[in-house]
Protein backbone atom coordinates (compact mmCIF):
# COMPACT_ATOMS: atom_id res chain seq x y z
CA UNK A 1 0.00 0.00 0.00
CA UNK A 2 1.08 3.55 -0.59
CA UNK A 3 0.93 6.10 2.22
CA UNK A 4 -0.45 9.35 0.86
CA UNK A 5 0.20 12.08 3.42
CA UNK A 6 -0.20 15.83 3.30
CA UNK A 7 -0.98 18.78 5.50
CA UNK A 8 -2.86 22.03 4.94
CA UNK A 9 -2.46 25.05 7.18
CA UNK A 10 -3.77 28.52 7.79
CA UNK A 11 -2.09 30.93 10.13
CA UNK A 12 -3.91 32.93 12.77
CA UNK A 13 -5.42 36.10 11.40
CA UNK A 14 -3.01 39.03 11.53
CA UNK A 15 0.03 36.86 12.22
CA UNK A 16 2.86 36.63 9.77
CA UNK A 17 3.91 33.07 10.44
CA UNK A 18 2.38 29.72 11.35
CA UNK A 19 2.22 28.60 14.98
CA UNK A 20 1.64 24.94 14.08
CA UNK A 21 4.31 22.86 12.47
CA UNK A 22 4.00 19.73 10.38
CA UNK A 23 6.93 17.53 9.49
CA UNK A 24 7.04 14.20 7.72
CA UNK A 25 9.76 11.94 6.47
CA UNK A 26 9.58 8.87 4.31
CA UNK A 27 12.10 6.02 4.49
CA UNK A 28 11.62 4.32 1.11
CA UNK A 29 14.09 1.47 1.70
CA UNK A 30 12.23 0.39 4.86
CA UNK A 31 8.78 1.40 3.59
CA UNK A 32 8.27 3.51 6.70
CA UNK A 33 7.09 7.03 7.42
CA UNK A 34 7.19 9.35 10.42
CA UNK A 35 5.03 12.45 10.69
CA UNK A 36 4.65 14.97 13.48
CA UNK A 37 2.10 17.74 13.95
CA UNK A 38 2.93 20.15 16.73
CA UNK A 39 1.00 23.16 18.00
CA UNK A 40 3.15 25.78 19.71
CA UNK A 41 1.83 27.86 22.57
CA UNK A 42 0.40 31.19 21.48
CA UNK A 43 0.79 32.28 17.89
CA UNK A 44 3.21 33.95 15.52
CA UNK A 45 6.97 33.61 15.68
CA UNK A 46 7.14 32.32 19.26
CA UNK A 47 4.63 29.54 18.60
CA UNK A 48 6.38 28.72 15.35
CA UNK A 49 9.72 28.24 17.10
CA UNK A 50 8.17 26.08 19.84
CA UNK A 51 6.25 23.90 17.42
CA UNK A 52 9.20 23.56 15.05
CA UNK A 53 11.51 22.58 17.89
CA UNK A 54 9.13 19.98 19.28
CA UNK A 55 8.39 18.41 15.91
CA UNK A 56 12.03 18.35 14.86
CA UNK A 57 13.20 16.85 18.14
CA UNK A 58 10.60 14.10 17.97
CA UNK A 59 11.41 13.25 14.37
CA UNK A 60 15.16 13.12 15.01
CA UNK A 61 14.59 11.07 18.14
CA UNK A 62 12.53 8.42 16.38
CA UNK A 63 14.82 8.52 13.38
CA UNK A 64 17.79 7.72 15.61
CA UNK A 65 16.10 4.45 16.52
CA UNK A 66 14.43 5.38 19.78
CA UNK A 67 11.12 3.68 20.43
CA UNK A 68 8.33 6.13 19.58
CA UNK A 69 6.70 5.74 23.01
CA UNK A 70 9.96 6.43 24.81
CA UNK A 71 10.78 9.39 22.57
CA UNK A 72 7.38 10.97 23.19
CA UNK A 73 7.60 10.33 26.91
CA UNK A 74 10.97 12.06 27.13
CA UNK A 75 9.64 15.05 25.21
CA UNK A 76 6.43 15.15 27.27
CA UNK A 77 8.40 15.09 30.51
CA UNK A 78 10.84 17.75 29.44
CA UNK A 79 8.69 20.32 27.60
CA UNK A 80 8.93 23.53 29.58
CA UNK A 81 5.93 25.34 31.02
CA UNK A 82 5.02 28.89 30.10
CA UNK A 83 5.68 31.05 33.17
CA UNK A 84 2.66 33.24 32.52
CA UNK A 85 0.03 30.75 31.50
CA UNK A 86 1.33 27.69 33.32
CA UNK A 87 0.68 25.40 30.36
CA UNK A 88 3.00 23.40 28.14
CA UNK A 89 5.02 25.07 25.46
CA UNK A 90 3.56 22.84 22.80
CA UNK A 91 1.35 19.87 22.10
CA UNK A 92 2.00 17.14 19.55
CA UNK A 93 0.78 14.12 17.60
CA UNK A 94 3.29 11.64 16.23
CA UNK A 95 2.55 8.89 13.75
CA UNK A 96 4.96 6.16 12.80
CA UNK A 97 3.71 3.78 10.13
CA UNK A 98 4.72 1.37 7.41
CA UNK A 99 3.38 0.25 4.04
CA UNK A 100 1.86 -2.91 5.57
CA UNK A 101 -0.57 -0.68 7.47
CA UNK A 102 0.99 -1.01 10.93
CA UNK A 103 0.56 2.33 12.64
CA UNK A 104 1.69 3.65 16.01
CA UNK A 105 0.34 6.97 17.19
CA UNK A 106 1.16 9.04 20.24
CA UNK A 107 -0.84 12.15 21.11
CA UNK A 108 -0.15 14.73 23.77
CA UNK A 109 -2.53 17.65 24.04
CA UNK A 110 -3.72 17.76 20.42
CA UNK A 111 -7.34 16.90 19.54
CA UNK A 112 -7.84 13.16 19.14
CA UNK A 113 -7.25 12.05 15.56
CA UNK A 114 -10.10 10.71 13.42
CA UNK A 115 -9.83 7.18 12.04
CA UNK A 116 -12.04 6.68 9.00
CA UNK A 117 -12.55 3.22 7.53
CA UNK A 118 -15.24 2.13 5.07
CA UNK A 119 -17.00 5.49 5.29
CA UNK A 120 -17.33 5.25 9.08
CA UNK A 121 -15.39 6.55 12.04
CA UNK A 122 -13.74 4.01 14.30
CA UNK A 123 -12.84 4.95 17.87
CA UNK A 124 -9.80 2.80 18.63
CA UNK A 125 -8.58 1.75 22.05
CA UNK A 126 -5.58 3.45 23.54
CA UNK A 127 -3.41 3.34 26.60
CA UNK A 128 -2.66 6.38 28.70
CA UNK A 129 0.80 7.24 29.96
CA UNK A 130 0.97 9.93 32.61
CA UNK A 131 3.87 12.29 32.83
CA UNK A 132 6.30 11.73 35.71
CA UNK A 133 7.03 15.40 36.01
CA UNK A 134 3.80 17.20 35.13
CA UNK A 135 0.44 16.26 36.59
CA UNK A 136 -1.67 17.65 33.77
CA UNK A 137 0.20 15.91 30.97
CA UNK A 138 -0.83 12.51 29.63
CA UNK A 139 -0.15 10.90 26.34
CA UNK A 140 -2.43 8.55 24.46
CA UNK A 141 -0.75 5.65 22.73
CA UNK A 142 -2.44 3.77 19.88
CA UNK A 143 -1.47 0.71 17.89
CA UNK A 144 -3.54 0.19 14.76
CA UNK A 145 -3.64 -1.96 11.66
CA UNK A 146 -4.96 -0.01 8.71
CA UNK A 147 -6.39 -1.42 5.49
CA UNK A 148 -6.43 -0.15 1.95
CA UNK A 149 -8.66 2.94 1.74
CA UNK A 150 -8.36 3.80 5.45
CA UNK A 151 -7.60 7.36 6.51
CA UNK A 152 -6.31 9.13 9.62
CA UNK A 153 -7.05 12.80 10.09
CA UNK A 154 -5.00 14.84 12.53
CA UNK A 155 -5.68 18.44 13.36
CA UNK A 156 -4.68 21.23 15.67
CA UNK A 157 -7.26 22.73 18.05
CA UNK A 158 -7.62 25.61 15.60
CA UNK A 159 -9.84 23.27 13.54
CA UNK A 160 -11.96 21.75 16.30
CA UNK A 161 -12.42 25.08 18.09
CA UNK A 162 -13.19 27.06 14.95
CA UNK A 163 -16.25 29.27 15.46
CA UNK A 164 -15.99 28.98 19.26
CA UNK A 165 -18.32 31.40 21.00
CA UNK A 166 -20.20 32.34 17.85
CA UNK A 167 -23.97 32.60 18.03
CA UNK A 168 -24.70 29.40 16.11
CA UNK A 169 -21.85 27.25 17.48
CA UNK A 170 -21.23 28.05 21.10
CA UNK A 171 -18.58 25.33 21.45
CA UNK A 172 -17.17 25.68 17.98
CA UNK A 173 -16.97 23.13 15.19
CA UNK A 174 -15.71 20.41 17.56
CA UNK A 175 -14.43 17.01 16.54
CA UNK A 176 -17.92 15.72 15.81
CA UNK A 177 -18.68 18.67 13.53
CA UNK A 178 -15.50 18.05 11.56
CA UNK A 179 -16.31 14.32 11.29
CA UNK A 180 -19.65 15.08 9.66
CA UNK A 181 -18.02 17.29 7.03
CA UNK A 182 -15.25 14.76 6.38
CA UNK A 183 -17.61 11.81 5.95
CA UNK A 184 -19.82 13.82 3.62
CA UNK A 185 -16.81 14.84 1.52
CA UNK A 186 -15.46 11.27 1.34
CA UNK A 187 -18.89 9.98 0.34
CA UNK A 188 -18.94 12.51 -2.46
CA UNK A 189 -15.37 11.76 -3.55
CA UNK A 190 -14.22 8.37 -2.19
CA UNK A 191 -10.72 8.65 -3.71
CA UNK A 192 -10.00 12.19 -2.54
CA UNK A 193 -6.28 12.75 -2.03
CA UNK A 194 -4.80 13.61 1.35
CA UNK A 195 -3.83 17.00 0.04
CA UNK A 196 -7.39 17.85 -1.05
CA UNK A 197 -9.04 16.48 2.09
CA UNK A 198 -6.65 18.42 4.35
CA UNK A 199 -7.33 21.62 2.40
CA UNK A 200 -11.04 20.94 2.66
CA UNK A 201 -10.89 20.55 6.46
CA UNK A 202 -8.99 23.82 6.86
CA UNK A 203 -11.49 25.57 4.60
CA UNK A 204 -14.39 24.18 6.67
CA UNK A 205 -12.74 25.53 9.83
CA UNK A 206 -12.17 29.00 8.36
CA UNK A 207 -15.72 29.13 6.99
CA UNK A 208 -17.05 28.25 10.45
CA UNK A 209 -15.63 31.49 11.85
CA UNK A 210 -18.29 34.20 11.61
CA UNK A 211 -15.92 36.62 9.87
CA UNK A 212 -13.97 33.88 8.03
CA UNK A 213 -10.73 34.83 9.74
CA UNK A 214 -8.74 32.14 11.56
CA UNK A 215 -8.81 32.82 15.30
CA UNK A 216 -5.99 30.37 15.90
CA UNK A 217 -3.39 28.55 13.83
CA UNK A 218 -5.36 25.94 11.92
CA UNK A 219 -3.75 22.76 10.58
CA UNK A 220 -4.99 19.48 9.27
CA UNK A 221 -2.85 16.51 8.24
CA UNK A 222 -4.32 13.50 6.45
CA UNK A 223 -2.80 10.07 6.04
CA UNK A 224 -4.42 7.80 3.45
CA UNK A 225 -3.57 4.20 2.54
CA UNK A 226 -4.17 3.63 -1.14
CA UNK A 227 -2.88 1.85 -4.18
CA UNK A 228 0.17 3.66 -5.53
CA UNK A 229 0.01 5.48 -8.85
CA UNK A 230 2.99 4.47 -10.95
CA UNK A 231 4.75 6.57 -13.56
CA UNK A 232 7.52 5.61 -15.96
CA UNK A 233 9.71 8.11 -17.80
CA UNK A 234 11.97 7.03 -20.61
CA UNK A 235 14.68 9.55 -21.45
CA UNK A 236 17.74 9.15 -23.64
CA UNK A 237 18.69 6.33 -25.99
CA UNK A 238 20.12 3.16 -24.37
CA UNK A 239 23.88 2.71 -24.41
CA UNK A 240 23.67 -0.60 -26.29
CA UNK A 241 21.73 0.06 -29.44
CA UNK A 242 20.97 -3.63 -29.96
CA UNK A 243 18.80 -3.48 -26.85
CA UNK A 244 16.57 -0.67 -28.18
CA UNK A 245 13.75 -3.03 -29.07
CA UNK A 246 13.84 -4.81 -25.72
CA UNK A 247 13.62 -1.53 -23.79
CA UNK A 248 10.96 -0.08 -26.06
CA UNK A 249 8.78 -3.15 -25.46
CA UNK A 250 9.37 -3.04 -21.75
CA UNK A 251 8.34 0.60 -21.73
CA UNK A 252 5.15 0.23 -23.75
CA UNK A 253 4.06 -2.92 -21.90
CA UNK A 254 4.42 -1.30 -18.49
CA UNK A 255 1.18 -0.72 -16.60
CA UNK A 256 2.42 2.68 -15.36
CA UNK A 257 1.51 6.05 -16.82
CA UNK A 258 4.15 6.75 -19.45
CA UNK A 259 6.18 9.74 -20.56
CA UNK A 260 9.03 10.11 -23.04
CA UNK A 261 11.46 13.01 -22.66
CA UNK A 262 13.70 13.28 -25.69
CA UNK A 263 13.41 13.50 -29.48
CA UNK A 264 15.77 10.63 -30.19
CA UNK A 265 14.04 8.51 -27.55
CA UNK A 266 10.63 9.21 -29.08
CA UNK A 267 11.97 8.27 -32.52
CA UNK A 268 13.44 5.08 -31.12
CA UNK A 269 10.14 3.93 -29.62
CA UNK A 270 8.26 4.96 -32.74
CA UNK A 271 10.69 3.03 -34.95
CA UNK A 272 10.94 -0.10 -32.82
CA UNK A 273 7.21 -0.42 -32.19
CA UNK A 274 5.94 1.17 -35.36
CA UNK A 275 3.83 3.82 -33.63
CA UNK A 276 3.66 7.16 -35.46
CA UNK A 277 4.50 10.42 -33.66
CA UNK A 278 2.44 13.53 -34.15
CA UNK A 279 4.43 16.65 -33.49
CA UNK A 280 2.71 19.97 -33.03
CA UNK A 281 5.19 22.72 -33.77
CA UNK A 282 2.64 25.50 -33.93
CA UNK A 283 1.84 25.22 -30.25
CA UNK A 284 5.37 25.57 -28.94
CA UNK A 285 5.12 27.66 -25.78
CA UNK A 286 7.47 29.42 -23.40
CA UNK A 287 10.69 28.88 -25.37
CA UNK A 288 10.42 25.11 -25.16
CA UNK A 289 9.53 22.68 -27.93
CA UNK A 290 5.86 21.70 -27.70
CA UNK A 291 4.64 18.29 -26.61
CA UNK A 292 4.15 15.56 -29.22
CA UNK A 293 1.61 12.78 -29.30
CA UNK A 294 2.04 9.04 -29.54
CA UNK A 295 -0.60 6.39 -29.01
CA UNK A 296 -0.15 4.51 -25.74
CA UNK A 297 2.11 7.19 -24.26
CA UNK A 298 0.64 9.85 -21.96
CA UNK A 299 3.21 12.57 -22.62
CA UNK A 300 6.00 13.10 -25.16
CA UNK A 301 8.40 16.04 -24.75
CA UNK A 302 11.82 17.18 -25.88
CA UNK A 303 14.64 16.02 -23.57
CA UNK A 304 17.32 18.09 -21.85
CA UNK A 305 15.76 21.58 -22.07
CA UNK A 306 12.36 20.38 -20.85
CA UNK A 307 13.85 18.26 -18.06
CA UNK A 308 16.00 21.17 -16.90
CA UNK A 309 13.00 23.51 -16.86
CA UNK A 310 10.83 20.92 -15.09
CA UNK A 311 13.47 20.61 -12.39
CA UNK A 312 13.41 24.40 -11.97
CA UNK A 313 9.62 24.37 -11.62
CA UNK A 314 9.77 21.54 -9.10
CA UNK A 315 12.37 23.39 -7.10
CA UNK A 316 10.99 26.93 -7.19
CA UNK A 317 7.37 26.52 -8.22
CA UNK A 318 5.75 27.35 -11.55
CA UNK A 319 5.57 31.11 -11.88
CA UNK A 320 5.10 31.45 -15.64
CA UNK A 321 1.89 32.30 -17.42
CA UNK A 322 2.24 29.99 -20.35
CA UNK A 323 1.78 26.33 -19.55
CA UNK A 324 4.68 24.85 -21.50
CA UNK A 325 5.85 21.26 -21.94
CA UNK A 326 7.84 21.43 -18.68
CA UNK A 327 4.67 22.35 -16.83
CA UNK A 328 2.94 19.32 -18.35
CA UNK A 329 5.81 17.09 -17.29
CA UNK A 330 5.71 18.51 -13.77
CA UNK A 331 1.97 17.77 -13.51
CA UNK A 332 2.63 14.26 -14.82
CA UNK A 333 5.22 13.66 -12.09
CA UNK A 334 3.27 15.23 -9.25
CA UNK A 335 0.16 13.18 -9.97
CA UNK A 336 2.12 9.95 -9.37
CA UNK A 337 3.44 8.31 -6.21
CA UNK A 338 6.09 5.93 -7.50
CA UNK A 339 8.22 7.27 -10.30
CA UNK A 340 10.68 5.23 -12.30
CA UNK A 341 13.18 6.76 -14.68
CA UNK A 342 14.70 4.71 -17.48
CA UNK A 343 17.72 6.79 -18.39
CA UNK A 344 19.56 5.93 -21.61
CA UNK A 345 23.26 6.41 -21.09
CA UNK A 346 24.23 7.10 -24.69
CA UNK A 347 25.74 10.55 -25.17
CA UNK A 348 24.76 12.94 -27.89
CA UNK A 349 28.05 14.50 -28.95
CA UNK A 350 26.28 17.49 -30.46
CA UNK A 351 25.16 18.56 -27.00
CA UNK A 352 28.76 19.16 -25.97
CA UNK A 353 29.58 21.49 -28.81
CA UNK A 354 30.96 24.64 -27.17
CA UNK A 355 29.25 26.72 -29.87
CA UNK A 356 25.80 25.93 -28.51
CA UNK A 357 24.35 29.15 -27.12
CA UNK A 358 22.99 27.55 -23.96
CA UNK A 359 24.77 25.35 -21.48
CA UNK A 360 23.26 21.93 -21.83
CA UNK A 361 23.34 19.78 -18.75
CA UNK A 362 24.31 16.15 -18.69
CA UNK A 363 21.16 14.02 -18.61
CA UNK A 364 22.31 11.88 -15.69
CA UNK A 365 22.89 14.99 -13.56
CA UNK A 366 19.49 16.52 -14.25
CA UNK A 367 17.73 13.26 -13.44
CA UNK A 368 19.76 12.89 -10.27
CA UNK A 369 18.78 16.39 -9.17
CA UNK A 370 15.14 15.94 -10.17
CA UNK A 371 14.92 12.60 -8.33
CA UNK A 372 16.27 14.17 -5.16
CA UNK A 373 13.75 17.03 -5.27
CA UNK A 374 10.88 14.60 -5.93
CA UNK A 375 11.96 12.50 -2.96
CA UNK A 376 12.76 15.27 -0.49
CA UNK A 377 10.27 17.97 -1.33
CA UNK A 378 7.36 15.97 -2.72
CA UNK A 379 7.85 12.72 -0.75
CA UNK A 380 7.67 10.56 -3.90
CA UNK A 381 9.20 7.13 -4.23
CA UNK A 382 11.73 7.42 -7.02
CA UNK A 383 13.92 4.87 -8.74
CA UNK A 384 16.43 5.57 -11.47
CA UNK A 385 17.74 2.90 -13.81
CA UNK A 386 20.54 3.59 -16.26
CA UNK A 387 20.27 1.59 -19.43
CA UNK B 1 2.74 17.06 -58.76
CA UNK B 2 3.53 15.50 -55.41
CA UNK B 3 3.15 17.53 -52.28
CA UNK B 4 6.40 18.84 -50.84
CA UNK B 5 7.01 17.95 -47.20
CA UNK B 6 9.09 20.20 -44.99
CA UNK B 7 10.27 18.68 -41.70
CA UNK B 8 11.64 20.90 -38.95
CA UNK B 9 13.75 19.24 -36.29
CA UNK B 10 12.52 20.04 -32.80
CA UNK B 11 15.36 18.21 -31.04
CA UNK B 12 17.42 19.86 -28.33
CA UNK B 13 20.38 20.96 -30.42
CA UNK B 14 18.31 22.31 -33.32
CA UNK B 15 15.92 24.07 -30.98
CA UNK B 16 18.63 26.01 -29.18
CA UNK B 17 20.41 26.72 -32.48
CA UNK B 18 17.39 28.49 -33.88
CA UNK B 19 14.67 25.99 -34.83
CA UNK B 20 12.34 27.85 -32.50
CA UNK B 21 12.27 30.76 -34.93
CA UNK B 22 11.58 28.39 -37.84
CA UNK B 23 8.11 27.90 -36.44
CA UNK B 24 7.17 30.98 -38.44
CA UNK B 25 7.08 28.64 -41.43
CA UNK B 26 4.00 26.95 -40.02
CA UNK B 27 1.89 30.01 -40.81
CA UNK B 28 3.92 31.41 -43.68
CA UNK B 29 4.11 28.35 -45.94
CA UNK B 30 0.38 27.54 -46.25
CA UNK B 31 -0.46 31.18 -46.90
CA UNK B 32 2.13 31.33 -49.66
CA UNK B 33 1.89 27.89 -51.25
CA UNK B 34 -1.51 26.60 -50.15
CA UNK B 35 -1.64 22.82 -50.00
CA UNK B 36 1.33 22.29 -52.32
CA UNK B 37 3.70 22.27 -49.36
CA UNK B 38 3.20 20.77 -45.94
CA UNK B 39 5.22 21.72 -42.84
CA UNK B 40 5.72 19.22 -40.02
CA UNK B 41 7.68 19.18 -36.82
CA UNK B 42 9.62 16.05 -35.94
CA UNK B 43 10.98 15.19 -32.49
CA UNK B 44 14.49 14.80 -33.93
CA UNK B 45 15.92 14.32 -37.42
CA UNK B 46 19.01 12.78 -35.81
CA UNK B 47 21.49 14.64 -37.99
CA UNK B 48 23.28 16.42 -35.15
CA UNK B 49 24.81 13.25 -33.76
CA UNK B 50 25.59 11.72 -37.15
CA UNK B 51 27.59 14.60 -38.59
CA UNK B 52 30.93 15.76 -37.37
CA UNK B 53 30.51 19.47 -37.99
CA UNK B 54 27.81 21.34 -36.18
CA UNK B 55 25.28 22.57 -38.71
CA UNK B 56 22.09 22.73 -36.64
CA UNK B 57 19.29 23.61 -37.03
CA UNK B 58 18.38 21.03 -39.65
CA UNK B 59 15.33 21.02 -41.87
CA UNK B 60 14.47 18.63 -44.66
CA UNK B 61 12.58 19.62 -47.79
CA UNK B 62 11.58 16.22 -49.16
CA UNK B 63 14.93 14.45 -49.51
CA UNK B 64 17.09 17.59 -49.35
CA UNK B 65 18.72 18.52 -46.05
CA UNK B 66 18.95 22.24 -45.26
CA UNK B 67 21.76 22.89 -42.78
CA UNK B 68 22.06 25.98 -40.59
CA UNK B 69 18.47 26.45 -41.60
CA UNK B 70 16.80 29.84 -41.61
CA UNK B 71 13.35 30.79 -42.85
CA UNK B 72 14.94 32.28 -46.01
CA UNK B 73 17.00 29.17 -46.75
CA UNK B 74 13.99 26.89 -46.38
CA UNK B 75 11.83 29.11 -48.62
CA UNK B 76 14.65 29.16 -51.19
CA UNK B 77 14.75 25.36 -51.18
CA UNK B 78 10.96 25.12 -51.53
CA UNK B 79 11.09 27.56 -54.47
CA UNK B 80 13.80 25.49 -56.13
CA UNK B 81 11.76 22.31 -55.73
CA UNK B 82 8.62 23.96 -57.08
CA UNK B 83 10.37 25.44 -60.11
CA UNK B 84 12.09 22.11 -60.93
CA UNK B 85 8.70 20.42 -60.75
Amino acid sequence: MFIDIDCAQEKKYNQNTYGDYFLSKRYPEKGELIAVLSDGLGSGVKANILATMTATMLLKFVEAGTNIKTACEVVMNSLPVCQVRKISYSTFSVVFCNEEGEVKIVEEGNPQFIYISGGKVIEPEFSVIDSDTFKNRHMHVYKLNLKLGDRLVFCSDGVTQAGLGSSHLKLGLRRQGLIEYLLEKIKENPDISSSDLAKFAVRVAINTEPDRKAKDDTSCAVLYYRNPRYALIFTGPPYHQEKDNEYAREFINSKSKKAIAGGTTANLISRELNIPIKCNIAKSAGKLPAVSYMEGVDLVTEGILTLTRTTEYLENGFKGKEKDAAYELMQFLLSSDCIEFMVGAKLNQAHYDPNLPIEIEIRKNIIKKMAKILEDKYIKKVSVRYI
Amino acid sequence: MNKITVKICMGTTCFVMGASSLQELVDMVPSRYGDKVEVQGVPCLEFCNARTEARAPYVTVDDRVVMNATVEKVIEEIERKLSNG
